[in-house]
């Protein structure tokens, strides 16, 4: 038999599942990594037709035992059962042959092929010469019973974010998946995508699919799709429960082991001059499309300006704008009554403005260097810290060495190379870089993504610190929680557009959410 | 005229093999900046080789065969140590300039052997380089085989996720241009012009690795752009043919060039990616390790 | 893989210190060495008395030495002019189309100042001599200046741009020089004009002053690099340019300044070649072999690890191989090209051990099992 005969005949030895099977089992699942256990004696079991959702925060081990389950690691300790029969994975590949399917939140998909193509490739039916015809009959069948909607033809690139999990669904499908494991399946989706997919899901789950979605923090979505809660915490399973039993707040005592304070203490600080002003703004994105449409707002002296909004809708295009990264196509801002429209990032740096950008390790620092050439990155320009072009190396040392010992960061000393910190340590590092320079703006983009409870908690503090301080803050947050406790005013951003300016406390959690979705137009404006 | 024409789709030919060999692994992610050295040293032994044993077939067979030796070494370099493909390039670039020099140094002088057969002044290998740009686009956009080709060049971390081996692909690709651009430089040292001096492709290496930046990545384009480009070079052989005393013709050499750096402006601005995507495959030249 | 009792293993390396790379270079150098005596050994020479013949030529012979020297300093400027862009992450693969522009402005200098025309007229060296320096930088500068301001402002890939402009300055000079272009000299043999004597260049310690152009340039690069704000900023620019653009280092003058100064480097390897060293004055004829001398920049800037420092004795190292080797080639009547051959293999030999600096074999005794 050739290699290629032996491919065409089908390779997934599925056995048939009954509604209520259980379809894979793991049990003692531990996986160590230098100086943590990502997962300690995990014992989880998902059965055909059940929506098995994995609730954790960051840093709980979620994404280790995701990573086990599709072969990406190998665990210490523990077995891992499918259909009944013990397997060891050596690669992703084992799983998939196995029927288990992943969704994946970084999107394994090729931006420059077809829809179609993405779906095929590596197919273990997909011949020599491919038969793209049959091909897309096939996959549209798959796409009608699931109610799915795509132009096969289109290339990824093209696509939005949820398109592209769809195609990474219908990949895991077409391949013959029984167990499908969605990462963070809603966080790149606006709520209307979401009520959609909750909704092929549900279709899934009537096909005997077993689903095993894993979420950080979004327990709405874990309280109406799931059947089953498993909850990490450290590495260690803290909850197996019924989600009929499950309330959000008893969820979230599982998930952080004590009672979760959803609002921080409000500061209130008199509203000042306005530091940042921005009148009719538009700029567009690296694809070529406008992705900011005629926004106005200003930010005040101690105030925080929260912009919330899915990801994709502008925001980082706003805060790139702003920070002078990215062009102007028209509209004006002013800094401190500054016309600053057309002015540099190094410009607008020394005029007062400071920047916290989204992307920790590939913009806000350098991993290669040092601690003290990464404070550098904030200060080689100031006259303070330089002389004929000579740095002083000295001073900028020293100021490190402050920044360490102040916001407690954890690490030997200020030559420790920026890559072997944790990243709320380096959070922390960015963030007193840019609090040292005293800036009257700062832009805080995505301040505490991906940082544990502890770090996020320590850097919603010093926004406050900052605002009472008197400087004017422009938050822009995917968490609409954390927009509403910290902000005094929020504006819902939806496909480049403010859906309103509300001042916290007149709008309902609901009524921003809706606005976030494009739904509602401008409840109250200012 | 017709004599004109058929030396300059002679020149194109060459173009086309050697650059059709550069377009197939860096639609595979592996950028080859050798391919200088590979065709000299395909060139270099077929020459000595055709000239030692009196056939033509014995010299381009012992062409392609380095080229592809030549290409493993390469790949060894670049896929399995992962190293930087510039400077590996380089590398095959200044060894096959090194070692060709001192090697063919005793052979200098013309063939001496019977032309291969031509029509009416064309070269049967424009014909293979035609079949060649076909069977490229065949394989590209309606095979498996080419598919993965492209998805390891494009992402390949994605690919080996899907079931693909990657480096094995790779490989392919790498051994497979080069043996077409050994067969390259033999058709330049056993048809085009068969006299062997040091450094006699005077960077017609470079200019077929122009060609695939000029071609965006598209087998017919390039064909197009060969057939260009070796007009241009026979029209710097004698530019009185068609512009008389217009311009020297060393000026005239440096066109191909100059419109390789236009094109490649041309791709990189917004306007042309926000049309057409990045023609550029997206893991070209960087070292792909295994998670 | 196991051998004996041991298991070898390849294991990651983050970091690589001097010392270490001056090791894996050495070594590196050594087994080419090693790989080159088959050639020698193919011609039926002894390696050994081969090398000794290329060390003691290059290093101890009173005609050979100041060759070697000459060769250093061209070699240590490219090598610098290659640097320079590298330590922004940009390939500089273009010097030799830069060295090439450098020489042509400095001819036209000596051209404007009636130098081909009367070439024995006594024109003043306080003048025209600097003049041809900057005639130098600047053509090697505007060469330079393309694929840095095509990567500044359209992120067109340097690599490509500069390989063209090689090729496109290659048949630039060949018009200049040959076929009754502007430079060309009376000879008739396609080469440039040569310099009249008023204007060679000055000797120091029996060599052209431009070594300690060479030496100073080599020394001032480094405490840019360690020490200068706008050093910081290229390396910054190198390691991350996302970053670089976060802390307000432009991405359009970084790519354009360091080209600029690379191509103005190599501009002045330019003028050394060909209007300082001794016995040439002139565009010389072989200009063909463009894939010649530049590139040891590359390979000594990346042995190096891109410390103008450190260049300094791996370019005296292969100014003395590529001068001795082509000695030995007359003296022990060698087939021709022996020199070529050797910068092939060592080029080879330095590019698999560009691998050591990133995996480092480690053994380990495995534990019997009791």
């Amino acid at each position: 038999m050739t290699n290629q005969e032996r491919k065409r005949v089908d390779p997934l030895p599925m056995k048939e599942t009954k509604h209520g099977d259980t379809v894979l089992e793991a049990r003692g699942i531990t996986k160590r990594y230098p100086g943590v256990v990502a997962n300690d004696h995990i014992d989880f079991e998902i059965k055909a037709g059940e929506i098995h959702a994995i609730l954790g925060e960051n840093g709980a081990g979620k994404t280790t035992l995701m990573k086990i389950l599709f072969g990406l690691v190998q665990p210490d300790e523990g077995e891992i059962f499918v259909f009944g029969e013990k397997v060891n994975f050596k690669t992703p590949l084992d799983a998939i042959h196995l029927g288990i399917g992943m969704v994946h939140q970084d999107r394994k998909l090729i931006p420059a092929h077809s829809v179609l193509e993405n779906i095929i490739l590596g197919h273990p039916r997909a011949g020599n010469i491919l038969d793209l015809k049959t091909t897309a009959e096939e996959i549209t069948g798959l796409c009608d019973k699931y109610g799915f909607n795509l132009d096969l033809k289109a290339k990824v690139w093209q696509l939005s974010e949820g398109e592209k999990q769809v195609v990474e669904i219908l990949k895991a499908l077409y391949r013959g998946a029984k167990i499908l494991i969605l990462d963070e399946p809603t966080s790149a989706l606006a709520p209307p995508e979401i009520q959609k997919l909750l909704a092929s899901i549900k279709i899934m789950t009537g096909d005997d699919l077993a689903l095993v979605p894993f979420i950080t923090h979004k327990l709405p979505i874990v309280l109406t799709v799931s059947n089953r809660v498993t909850v990490l915490r450290r590495g260690k399973v803290t909850g197996r429960l019924q989600t009929k039993d499950a309330t959000e707040n008893s969820l979230a005592m599982e998930m952080v082991g004590r009672e979760v304070v959803f609002r921080l203490e409000r500061v209130e600080v008199d509203r000042g001059k306005p530091i940042l002003q921005v009148e009719n703004l538009s700029a567009i994105n690296d694809k070529g499309f406008q992705a900011l449409k005629d926004i106005s707002f200003s930010v005040h002296e101690g105030e925080i300006f929260g912009i919330a909004g899915v990801s994709g809708n502008g925001q980082q295009v706003l805060a790139e704008v702003l920070a002078g990264l990215r062009k102007v196509l028209r509209g004006k801002v002013l800094l401190e009554g500054i016309d600053v429209t057309h002015s540099s990032s190094l410009d607008k740096w020394l005029k007062g403005m400071g920047y916290i950008p989204s992307e920790r390790v590939n913009v806000g620092s350098i991993s290669d260097y040092s601690l003290v050439d990464n404070v550098l990155m904030n200060y080689y320009f100031d006259d303070e810290f330089s002389r004929w072009g000579i740095l002083d190396y000295k001073k900028i040392r020293k100021l490190t060495e402050e920044i360490i010992s102040e916001y407690g960061v954890a690490v030997p000393g200020p030559d420790t190379a920026a890559k072997s910190l944790s990243g709320g340590n380096l959070q922390k590092v960015i963030l007193a870089r840019v609090f040292t320079r005293k800036p009257r703006l700062i832009i805080a983009n995505l301040p505490t993504q991906g940082l544990d409870v502890g770090a996020t908690e320590f850097v919603q503090n010093k926004l406050l610190e900052a605002k009472k301080e008197g400087a004017g803050i422009l938050l822009i947050s995917e968490d609409l929680d954390e927009v509403l406790s910290l902000s005094d005013r929020v504006a819902p951003i939806y496909e480049g557009e403010f859906m309103g300016i509300i001042p916290v406390g007149q709008a309902s959690r609901e009524d921003i959410g809706a606005m976030m979705a494009g739904l509602k137009h401008r409840v109250a404006g200012i | 005229m017709w004599d004109f024409i058929a030396r300059s789709l002679n020149a194109s030919t060459i173009f086309t093999i050697a650059a059709l060999g550069e377009l197939i692994e860096q639609r595979a992610g592996i950028l080859n900046v050798g391919i200088e050295g590979v065709m000299l040293f395909g060139a270099t032994l077929g020459f000595i080789v055709a000239k030692t044993t009196g056939s033509y077939l014995l010299g381009f067979l012992a062409a392609i065969t380095i080229g592809g030796l030549i290409a493993l070494l390469y790949g060894f370099f670049t896929i399995t140590l992962g190293g930087n493909q510039v400077v590996n390039g380089m590398g095959i670039w200044i060894l096959g300039f090194g070692l060709t020099a001192y090697v063919g140094y005793p052979y200098t002088g013309p063939l001496g052997m019977d032309r291969i057969t031509d029509f009416f002044g064309l070269s049967p290998f424009f014909f293979v380089g035609v079949a060649l740009i076909i069977v490229t686009w065949w394989v590209f956009s309606k095979t498996s085989l080419g598919l993965k080709m492209r998805s390891v060049g494009e992402n390949p971390s994605v690919a080996e996720v899907s079931g693909i081996n990657v480096n094995r692909t790779r490989y392919l690709s790498v051994i497979t241009s080069g043996m077409l651009m050994g067969l390259a430089g033999a058709i330049y040292s056993l048809n085009y012009n068969p006299v062997w001096s040091i450094n006699f492709l005077m960077g017609w290496g470079f200019l077929a690795l122009a060609l695939v930046f000029f071609s965006m990545w598209n087998s017919f384009i390039l064909l197009g752009g060969s057939i260009l480009f070796g007009t241009l070079w026979q029209l710097s052989l004698n530019p009185e043919l068609v512009l008389p005393g217009v311009l020297s013709r060393y000026i005239w050499r440096t066109v191909p060039f100059a419109m390789t750096i236009i094109v490649l402006v041309l791709m990189s601005t917004k306007w042309f990616s926000s049309r057409w995507g990045a023609a550029k495959p997206e893991a070209l030249g960087l070292p792909y390790e295994k998670e | 893989m196991k051998l004996g009792s041991y298991e070898v293993k390849l294991e990651k390396k983050l970091k690589v210190t001097g010392w270490e790379a001056a090791a894996i270079s050495i070594l590196a150098i050594l087994i080419a060495l090693v790989l080159v005596s088959f050639i020698f050994l193919q011609a039926k020479v002894n390696p050994l008395i081969g090398y000794k013949e290329i060390f003691s030529f290059a290093f101890t012979n009173k005609f050979g030495l100041p060759l070697t020297i000459n060769r250093s300093i061209f070699i240590l400027l490219c090598t610098c002019a290659f640097i320079v862009p590298m330590k922004a992450g940009l390939w500089n693969i273009g010097m030799a189309g830069q060295l090439y522009a450098g020489a042509l402005g400095a001819f036209a200098v000596a051209f404007a100042f009636g130098a081909k025309e009367s070439p024995n007229s006594t024109l003043s060296p306080g003048i025209v001599i600097p003049l041809m320096m900057v005639g130098a930088m600047l053509g090697g500068a505007l060469i330079g200046a393309i694929p840095g301001f095509l990567k500044g402002s359209f992120n067109t890939n340097e690599i490509v741009v500069t390989m063209m402009l090689n090729s496109i300055t290659f048949w630039l000079v060949a018009y200049m020089i040959k076929d009754g272009g502007p430079f060309m000299g009376g000879g008739g043999e396609g080469e440039g004009y040569k310099l009249p004597e008023s204007i060679f260049a000055p000797q120091i310690f029996g060599g052209p002053f431009t070594v300690l152009i060479a030496l100073g340039l080599a020394a001032f690069l480094y405490f840019i690099f360690t020490r200068f704000k706008i050093g910081y900023q290229i390396k910054t620019f190198g390691l991350s340019p996302t970053a670089a653009r976060y802390a307000g280092i432009s991405s359009f003058k970084i790519p354009l300044l360091v080209f600029i100064i690379g191509g103005l480097i190599a501009g002045l390897a330019g003028y050394h070649n060909f209007a300082a060293v001794p016995g040439v004055y002139k565009i010389t004829q072989n200009y063909g072999n463009y894939g010649d001398l530049s590139f040891y920049g590359i390979i000594c800037g990346l042995i190096s690890q891109q410390n103008p420092l450190a260049a300094i004795p791996i370019a005296l190292l292969f100014g003395g191989l590529t001068n001795g080797g082509r000695y030995v080639q007359g003296k022990l009547k060698l087939g021709f090209g022996i020199d070529y051959a050797l910068l092939g293999v060592l080029m080879i030999t330095l590019v698999f051990f560009q691998f050591f600096y990133r995996y480092k074999i480690v053994w380990k005794k495995i534990d019997k099992e009791v």
